[in-house]
Parts: structure tokens; sequence; C-alpha cells
């Protein structure tokens, strides 16, 4: 079996994708269960200090602080698409390129409890 | 309610991206978000096959009961998945687009990314290759016989699916099985087929006094046809016993005489395991090789061993091209037809084998024992 991964974007168009990482993670409330879409997860923040950028993201009363990662090895994100019926190959599926991923902003610091915050709808669980 | 993933263009990657300093966004779960399964991170080793990815000249190959392969035009990369135990935010391009204003840029977050797929550079998996093709092997009068069905025989598209390899691998790979496209199926020559030919066209030679240097095309092909050989197996025998001169637009075709010296010494052995009397062995190739051709037991090095039976010397048919192409199956092989090897003899039989990231050397150490009783003596090769 040969499936073709497609690539509509090309080497200068492909659409730019990007992660925020960090350890652990992250919960909501019981009382908000899975509902969690359009749930505000926290707040991002840039700083500069003599050489360095450095980026705070607060989840509850969570504060965490990292650094934007260059990826040596980029990451493109696939999509694997169900063939319809009727269609001319004979595979079920086939992939395709919808974007690529060249940086991240990594937390790999232990969170800092900021305990003066109120609670917030959502707290983050630390390993 | 999902759009097109493609088209995806509100998560706010940019804003997460150029955020600078005294600045800030606010990082939420995406209206659609979720596992989103069919979003799979691939990461790419290096520029090369990155633009092969983004051009769209890398295909996936395998059948269902085998790992998958990724192709590029030149190279195969065996794919791992890697978990990770950090939480991964998959943020998609594009600015939102929202109804309500709000005070900072909104970045959302569409999945969770469990891990991300790896590739490995691996050997081309082409030992099924020689599987398929010797299958049914191509037969002189093969039109003539009853059997008409395509039933093991393989196009090239039938290859490329069955094949773990790119297509310039699998090329290659038909090339060192000295295999031919006939009637759109890629075949392996009968070996007695092989040597009818190459013994017309050497009889031919001297009928109608044509240099074995500078055969012509054309030529060969009209009086072979007329004698009811296809013209494509011919061509296919020029091409493995010779070289093309490319002078003067006329195509000459310069025969090897040592393809053809290794040719009859396999003829006079017979296939693996055929084996005789040296001397009778020499005999024999004499008489069926051209006078002239300079031939010596070093033209049959990865062709033949040689063992001592009681006072005498024997010689055995044993060709590297017969043998599997992976290092564990390989070695598994050469140690169960001797024990023990002397560096000398076993070179032949792995100088060709190649695995990508390991040495010849680290294949030596990982897949044999290596004795050297003394400084001066030479180092014995055994199973690990």
């Amino acid at each position: 079996m040969e499936i073709k991964v497609k690539c509509n974007c090309g080497v200068e168009n492909c659409s730019e994708w990007a992660i925020l990482e960090l350890q652990g993670v992250v919960e909501s409330q019981p009382s908000i269960a899975n509902q969690i879409r359009g749930l505000e997860i926290g707040r991002l923040c840039c700083s500069s200090s003599s050489s360095q950028v450095n980026y705070t993201f607060t989840v509850g009363y969570h504060e965490l602080s990292g650094t934007k990662v260059s990826l040596k090895k980029p990451l493109l994100v696939l999509k694997k698409n169900k063939q319809e019926e009727g269609s001319v190959s004979n595979n079920e599926v086939d992939l395709e390129v919808i974007g690529i991923i060249r940086h991240k902003i990594l937390f790999k610091n232990r969170p800092k409890a900021i305990i003066s915050r109120p609670q917030v709808k959502d707290k983050k669980a630390s390993d | 309610m999902a759009t097109n993933k493609g088209d995806i263009n509100d998560g706010g990657a940019e804003s997460f991206l150029t955020l600078g300093p005294d600045n800030s966004v606010t990082v939420r779960y995406h209206p659609d978000f979720g596992p989103h399964s069919d979003l799979i991170l691939l990461e790419v080793p290096d520029d090369s096959v990155l633009n092969d990815l983004l051009r769209g000249r890398v295909t996936i190959r395998g059948q269902f009961d085998e790992d998958a392969v990724l192709c590029t035009p030149s190279s195969t990369y065996a794919m791992k998945f890697v978990g990770t135990s950090n939480s991964v935010f998959l943020i998609p391009p594009g600015k939102p687009n929202l109804s309500d204003p709000q005070p900072n840029p909104l970045v959302s977050v569409l999945k969770l990314a469990p891990g991300n797929v790896e590739l490995v550079l691996t050997a081309p998996r082409l030992d099924k290759l020689r599987f398929l093709l010797m299958q049914r092997l191509y037969k002189i009068d093969e039109e003539d016989e009853e059997d008409c069905s395509s039933e093991g025989l393989y196009t090239w598209h039938d290859l490329i699916c069955s094949i773990q390899a790119s297509d310039e691998e699998l090329r290659e790979g038909l090339k060192f099985l000295s295999a031919v496209e006939i009637n759109g199926f890629w075949r392996i020559v009968h070996p007695k087929s092989v040597n009818m030919i190459l013994t017309m066209v050497l009889t031919n030679s001297v009928l109608h006094d044509w240099s074995l240097d500078a055969l012509v095309e054309e030529e060969v092909l009209s009086v072979l046809e007329s004698d009811g050989f296809n013209t494509t197996i011919v061509k296919h025998c020029l091409e493995t016993f010779g070289t093309k001169n490319e002078n003067d637009n006329s195509k000459l075709w310069g025969l090897d005489k040592k393809r053809i010296a290794v040719h009859f010494a396999k003829q006079v052995l017979g296939s693996n395991g055929g084996k005789m009397r040296l001397e009778i062995f020499i005999e024999k190739w004499m008489r069926n090789v051209q006078k002239g051709t300079p031939f010596d037991l070093n033209m049959l090095e990865g062709e033949v061993l040689y063992e001592t039976i009681g006072a005498e010397t024997w010689i055995k048919a044993f060709s590297v091209a017969d043998l599997p192409l992976t290092p564990d199956a390989r070695f598994s092989v050469l140690f169960k037809e001797c024990a023990k090897w002397a560096w000398k003899d076993l070179e032949p039989y792995v100088r060709d084998l190649r695995v990508p990231g390991i040495s010849s050397e680290g294949l030596l150490i990982k897949y044999t024992r290596r004795v050297q009783p003394n400084a001066d003596a030479e180092p014995i090769f055994s199973a690990r």
C-alpha cells in the first residue's frame, strides 16, 4: 500500500503553528468537567531582563516561567483524511501537511504558587 | 462544529510567537478543543527531508502487517511514535475572530499532543524484492506456454506498494538483481535463458566476425531477433555483461571479460552448493571461456568458497548476490556455512552490507566474535 503525503502549501506558504509546552497537567475544577471548550487557561506575559527574553504563564494560582525555544528539528502538522467513497485511490486514508512548527514556548521550571490570588476556574496540578 | 482543519486560522499562533516584552496574551481552549486524533506531529530530521515533504515528494509504504516506512525519492525512514509526559498544547495559526472585544490578544489551544512521530534513517527492505521476483523467472519460450496469467508477476506500481524502499533504492535493488522490465512486469531472467542468449551472442560474434569490444547494438539485436530472441532480453544481456560506448552516435557495446568469465564459472559449478575438485573446475572453466580472456581465481571472490578435503582442494559455488541483505540474516547464513572465517575470505561477503549509522567495523563488532592469538596472526571471525 502506498499513501502519498500531500502538501498544498508548498515550501513558502506553510502555515506556522505553535506549541506551548509545560511539565505537568492542567486540570479544571470538577464542576466544569468536560465543558472546557472556550475556557480560559491562563495569561502569558513576556518580559525582558538584560540579554534574555522571559515568559511567564499564570494558570490559576500558579506562575510558571519559561523561554522560547527554536526547534532543532521542526515539526510538521499532518492531517489524516479518510477517503470519500468512490474516490480514485484504493487507499482508505491519505495524509496532508497542513502546518509547520519551528518554535515553542517551554516551561520547565517548578511553578511558583501565588498565594494572594483569588481562586479562578482553572487550577494547575504540578507533577 | 469543525471546519476543514487545513483552514483553521483562528488559533493566534502568530500573536503567541511574536509576543514581545511588556505584552501579554490570554490562552484558552479553542471552541473546537478535542483529541483530534487525525492530527499528527512529525519530527523532520533535516532540511532535505523537509523540502521533499513540502514539495509533496514523500510517500508512506508498507503492508498492513509491517511497520510503515516513510520514503523520500531517495531514502527510507522508519516511523517511531515517541510519547511525552509533558503537556504539549498545539496552537493553530491565524488571528481569532471575536464578537466581544478582549483586552489581550487571544490564543487558542486546539489539542493536547500525546507525542510525535520520529523518523529514523533505515536501510531499504529489499530482501522481499528478490523473493517476489523469484516466483516466476522469465524463460525464453514463455510466451508459447499455456499459462498466460499475471499471477506472481509485478509491475513497478505493484512493487512500490509491496516493497518498503524509496524509488531510487528500489531501482538500485532491481539493477542489483539484474531484473528487466518485460511487457510492464519486472522479471528476473532464468539462468538457463541468460546462458542461452549470452552463448548465442558469443557464437554469432565468431560467425560474423564481430569485435567483442565494439558490438553494434542494432546488428546484434537484428541477428538474434531473426533467430527468435526477444530484443528486450537480448538488450538486457548486453547491459548485464557489457558497457555502452556512446561515441559517434552509433550504439556500441563492449563486453566485460571478467563478467563473462564469472558467468561461465557459475555455469560450470552449478547453483549454490555445487562443488568439484579445483583442477577439474579450472579445466572446464578454461574450455568455456574465450581465448585470450585473462582469467584468474581472484575474479571469483564473493562467488566461490574453497574447501580442503584430504589432500585435495575443492571449489564450491557460494554467491554473495544470493545471500540476505540484512546484517543479522547475512551473518547467520555465513556462520552456518562456515564457523570460522579469516578476514580476507569474509570481506567479499560483507562489503556490500549497508546500515545507516553503523560502519562496517561496527557491524563486525555487533555480529561477530573476533579472535587474534597474537599481533602477527590473522584475525578469525566467528558467530557471537
